[in-house]
């Protein structure tokens, strides 16, 4: 593979989306495009395939991670489509989504907008935002165990001191799945501002000038400039999150153990899976919960692409909402 | 920010070196941990064994012909790296040690050699019968030679006792709560008098039960027990579930909770094994001189405890198990509790004379003696690879105590549970 | 020929416009009060568990987990370094660590930038489908693929080598997604077209116009995926089987024991684990928040 240097040979170079595709031969006319994507296919085919054959074949198996496996067929989906703590697992999976991926990505838009005026100190809120990030699970472990828990934590110490009632964080199935939440939302909100922040900052200045000295004003260009340019970016983090939110799983398993806490109102699709395949050694069952979770965030992600990519009137409709939110914040 | 021409070339150097590596991905390619010849590398945890005797097996192993060690610490996960080492078959060290959960290597002992046939029988007799009884699986082929081990009591606060006006000293202790009932009542009383819980969970309590007991979940065969009405997993269940209505257990089911439950006293006492002293030590400091040992209800039990074994790619395992023996000889094992207060599984270590006891944390009990008359009492007992799959009674007990589930639906729940999941892994039941 | 580069102010519009007069400077005042508000308020919530880890190493494991919990600083801080130095090889580990995460995030940057760039502007055959494949191999399972894995290595003879963890994540999909939603917010077609009409190839394009232009996107990548890399745990344990060629999170694990363990040296551990991505962070992301000149679009 040579990299042709392109002034030399310009009446073969590629050409954009604008000029139609000539029959012969659009392999070779495109064939930088192809050379740029196939690194990611080629990796994948030698280090991703192996191992992704693998667990689909282990689904039809009964494996216990070290001795022989036993072909059962179709009998592990089937377990699945009867196993309550699988559906369980499930609506637990989506109530958190809903209740922490939501606010989650709201507030990192709002946060973006705020570091992405002129402000003092923006390094340092940056650098403040991104730290959640980066703290390691055993701190968190403590630090989130220390201000929630039921008879001792920050949170409800400071409850009993002022005469009200403890709520039972850690124990009850809404506690639980609530203060799943508050962990997803403190760990990624910074993350998915920091991209909108960058998304923000890649949006050429020139648009803004020349919109300005066509008479529009402050919101006009908010709404009609920023928010349309930022669209691939935010339809970016709507998938991430859903997709991070589908396969939620150090949260739970840092707060609540490995079996998502009392009447498992912690446990994710994920947990399950990682529940099923390390301390039950259930290797087989564990594909298949991993692959029935495959299924459904195919379908989430079909309808989330739907709901956020580019359309005129359902654009403007989705974007409502939001400006509305954003006015309040203001 | 400029990408300066050469990482543009490093990255179709690199797209050149995948696909060779791909190309020879047939050829042979190193699956030996080690390639020195008289290295044998062992895996161990932090802490699981005495640094000094480590460091002298690095020079040579005793009794072996130039023989060396190589000690590698595995960290947390560590039946992670180890299961996946075995089920790909390369880099598997020459020597191991598991931890308590020994049984779970049952179904695959092929993979790790029979200690018998190296000679492990005519050691036997150093060792507690019980341990080493935990080290063979069901087709009696030995394969897991014993390390240290964690015998149980009964830990108090003697202070809180004295606040409420019970037997604080460890004998009278111990005659109150000679049987489960009288443990409830003694915890009754300290509930009624100064507010306090004599354990952290219900579920504790049903574990210390079970582990405290000749029967357990299944018998030898792999049958399951505890549907019979007097199975020992039905009494556990009982009396955790009559220590919830008594209201003796405190619902504290998170490590901060239980911290802070034992550092103020809220939670008086604790069942738990020799080992978990240097853990209330670390993070208690302050209640030092406050803790006392008095033997828990019927007899002791044992929880924790490790073992070493020999998987079979290993380069020597003759040099292996005279390491082993070496390592796990009376007086080393002596010196092991000194160090590192491993616990021994030989009973000669403690007539040796040269283990020193720990006291001031337990005022002037001496935790040594208390707890070797403890590891004279454990039953003989099973432990099947299947208790995997009867987690359910632990989550389910802790479904009554938290969430106020019905008792009885709990454990029918837990009893279907398991029966479900053992169905599916092939046992008829 | 180059784009221009647009490294402006990029501001949202001041609803005080450019006026001057007193009332809209003052609803400007009151506006970043509350904006500060808003945003302090933010950050502390942010900062709060990183600063009690701050704490927490700082402390012994008696005081860590005693009660009530401490929340202003101890003294033990180098007692617990020194411990960390001596229990782990923190120099050699922090120094592969830092080898195979820079070697990664230079390979994602280039990479990505490269497929993003591809997808994001031009139409190929079969693109859409392709780009499919894509995001669909997002959303296979990850953490059971250990055992091939780990055989797959074998085979290539890459355990205790650190190709292994730096080949396979050379090119990912959330990368060349990500940068491809910038490639469509940051490239305006008339810049390729007008450069493509200049003569210019693929490649040349890609090297003058795309890669500064989605610089903040590719930025954040690099920086995340340095990230990623340095915090992985799980298969380079799995992988490297020389003690004395760990990286830094496997080394730190092993202070972690099964009976009992030195929960200070540990939080030392994660604090000494976490600053230098908090260098990193600070030394990349000048290249996605654009200088701001002090004062040039204030009211």
């Amino acid at each position: 593979m040579t990299i042709t240097n392109p002034a030399v040979t310009p009446a073969t170079v590629t050409q954009p989306a604008t000029t139609g595709r000539k029959r012969p031969n659009p392999i070779k006319r495109f064939w930088p495009q192809y050379v740029s994507i196939a690194p990611f296919y080629v990796l994948f085919l030698v280090f991703g395939l192996f191992p992704l054959v693998f667990s689909i074949w282990l689904s039809f198996n009964d494996w216990d991670g070290m001795g022989s496996m036993n072909f059962v067929g179709l009998a592990q989906y089937r377990f699945l489509i009867t196993d309550p703590r699988f559906w369980n697992a499930v609506g637990n999976t989506f109530i958190i989504w809903f209740i922490s991926t939501i606010p989650m990505l709201f507030l990192a838009l709002v946060i973006a907008f705020l570091l992405h005026q002129n402000i003092r100190f923006k390094g340092f809120y940056r650098v403040a935002f991104f730290l959640p990030n980066v703290t390691s699970m055993v701190a968190m472990a403590i630090v989130f165990g220390s201000v929630f828990s039921d008879s001792f934590g920050v949170i409800n110490s400071a409850l009993q001191a002022l005469g009200a009632a403890q709520i039972p964080w850690l124990s009850s199935p809404w506690g639980i799945k609530v203060t799943i939440a508050c962990m997803v939302i403190w760990r990624w909100t910074g993350y998915n501002s920091i991209i909108y922040l960058a998304g923000l900052q890649a949006i050429s200045t020139e648009l803004y000038e020349s919109a300005r000295v066509d008479g529009a004003n402050g919101w006009n260009i908010f709404s009609r400039i920023t928010v349309p340019m930022l669209r691939p970016v935010i339809l970016f983090t709507v998938i991430t999150s859903t997709i991070g939110g589908l396969s939620l799983f150090t949260e739970p398993q840092v707060l609540l153990g490995d079996s998502g806490g009392p009447g498992e109102a912690g446990m994710t699709i994920v947990l399950y899976q990682y529940n099923q395949a390390f301390t039950q050694f259930d290797f087989g069952y564990g594909s298949a919960i991993a692959w029935a979770l495959f299924i459904i965030a195919v379908i989430f992600a079909i309808i989330n692409w739907r709901l956020v990519s580019e359309r005129e009137v359902g654009g403007q409709k989705v974007f409502k909402v939001r400006r509305q939110r954003k006015e309040v914040a203001e | 920010m400029a990408f300066p021409r050469r990482s543009f070339l490093a990255g179709a150097a690199g797209l050149g070196a995948l696909a060779a590596a791909g190309g020879l991905s047939a050829c042979g390619s190193q699956v030996s941990i080690s390639n020195d010849p008289k290295e044998l590398v062992l895996w161990y945890w932090d802490r699981s064994a005495d640094p000094k005797l480590l460091a002298q097996a690095a020079k040579e192993i005793p009794g072996t012909n130039g023989y060396r060690l190589r000690a590698d610490v595995i960290g947390g996960t560590f039946d992670t790296k180890l299961r996946t080492s075995l089920a790909g078959n390369a880099f598997i060290p020459d020597l191991t040690f598991i931890n308590s959960n020994v049984s779970l290597y049952f179904p695959n002992q092929d993979l790790f050699h029979d200690l018998n046939s190296l000679g492990a029988e005519k050691y036997r007799q150093l060792y507690f019968d019980w341990k080493w009884q935990l080290g063979v699986t069901p087709t009696n082929r030995f394969c897991f030679f014993p390390l240290d081990t964690g015998p149980t009591g009964f830990y108090y606060r003697k202070d809180v006792f004295d606040k409420a006006k019970l037997p604080s000293d460890p004998d009278s202790v111990g005659e109150a709560i000679k049987t489960w009932d009288g443990y409830i009542e003694l915890g009754q009383k300290l509930k009624k008098n100064v507010g306090s819980f004599m354990e952290i969970t219900a579920g504790q309590i049903f574990g210390q039960y079970i582990n405290a007991s000749a029967e357990r979940y299944f018998d030898k065969a792999g049958r399951p027990l505890y549907m019979n009405p007097t199975s020992t997993i039905r009494d556990a269940w009982d009396v955790a579930v009559k220590a919830v209505k008594a209201g003796v257990t405190g619902n504290q089911q998170n490590g901060t909770d239980q911290n802070a439950a034992w550092t103020t006293g809220k939670t008086a006492g604790h069942i738990e094994a020799v080992w978990w002293a240097q853990i209330l030590a670390d993070t208690a400091p302050d209640t030092k001189g406050k803790w006392r040992l008095a033997s828990q209800p019927v007899r002791a039990g044992n929880s924790g405890g490790s073992f070493v074994c020999i998987p079979h790619t290993s380069k020597n395992p003759e040099a292996a198990f005279a390491f082993i023996t070496w390592l796990n000889n009376p007086q080393n094992q002596a010196q092991a509790f000194n160090n590192m207060q491993l616990f021994p599984s030989a009973k000669d270590s403690f007539t040796s004379g040269t283990m020193k006891s720990n006291t001031g944390f337990f005022g002037d009990q001496d935790p040594l003696q208390f707890f070797l008359k403890a590891a004279e009492q454990v039953p003989t007992s099973f432990i099947s690879t299947y208790e995997t799959q009867a987690q359910y009674f632990g989550t389910e007990i802790t479904n009554v105590e938290s969430g106020g589930k019905d008792p009885e639906r709990a454990w029918d729940d837990a009893v279907n549970q398991t029966n479900r999941t053992l169905r599916k892994r092939g046992i008829d039941v | 020929m180059t784009a221009t580069l647009d490294s402006g102010t990029t501001r949202l519009a001041d609803p005080t416009g450019s006026s001057a007069n007193a009332l809209a400077r003052r609803r400007s005042l009151v506006t970043r009060i509350v904006t500060h508000i808003c945003i302090v308020i933010g950050v502390l919530f942010s900062i709060f568990p990183f600063y009690w880890l701050l704490v927490m190493s700082t402390h012994n494991t008696a005081e860590i987990f005693g009660y009530p919990p401490k929340l202003w600083f101890g003294s033990d801080f180098a007692t617990n370094i020194k411990n960390v130095v001596q229990s782990v090889a923190l120099f050699r580990s922090l120094l592969n660590t830092f080898l195979v995460a820079a070697s990664v995030a230079i390979l994602v940057m280039f990479f990505d930038s490269l497929a993003a760039y591809a997808f994001g502007k031009y139409n190929f055959p079969a693109k859409n489908v392709l780009f499919t494949i894509l995001l669909a191999t997002f959303l296979v399972p990850g953490s059971l693929s250990l055992v091939p894995s780990f055989v797959l290595m074998s085979w290539l003879g890459w355990i205790g080598n650190f190709a292994a963890l730096i080949v396979p994540g050379a090119a990912n999909a959330f990368g060349i997604f990500l940068l491809r939603q910038f490639a469509q917010t940051s490239i305006p077609d008339e810049l390729v077209e007008s450069a493509r009409v200049d003569g210019a190839g693929f490649f040349r394009t890609w090297w003058s116009i795309a890669v500064p232009m989605m610089r903040g996107g590719i930025a954040f990548l690099g920086i995340f995926t340095f990230i990623a890399s340095w915090n992985d745990y799980v298969w380079p344990l799995i992988v490297l089987v020389d003690p004395k060629r760990l990286t830094l999170q496997v080394a730190l694990s092993t202070l972690n024991s099964i009976y009992r363990t030195d929960y200070g040296m540990v939080m030392a551990g994660a604090v000494i684990s976490v600053v230098p991505l908090i260098g990193i962070f600070i030394i990349g992301s000048r290249h996605f928040i654009a200088n701001i000149a002090a004062g040039a679009l204030k009211g």
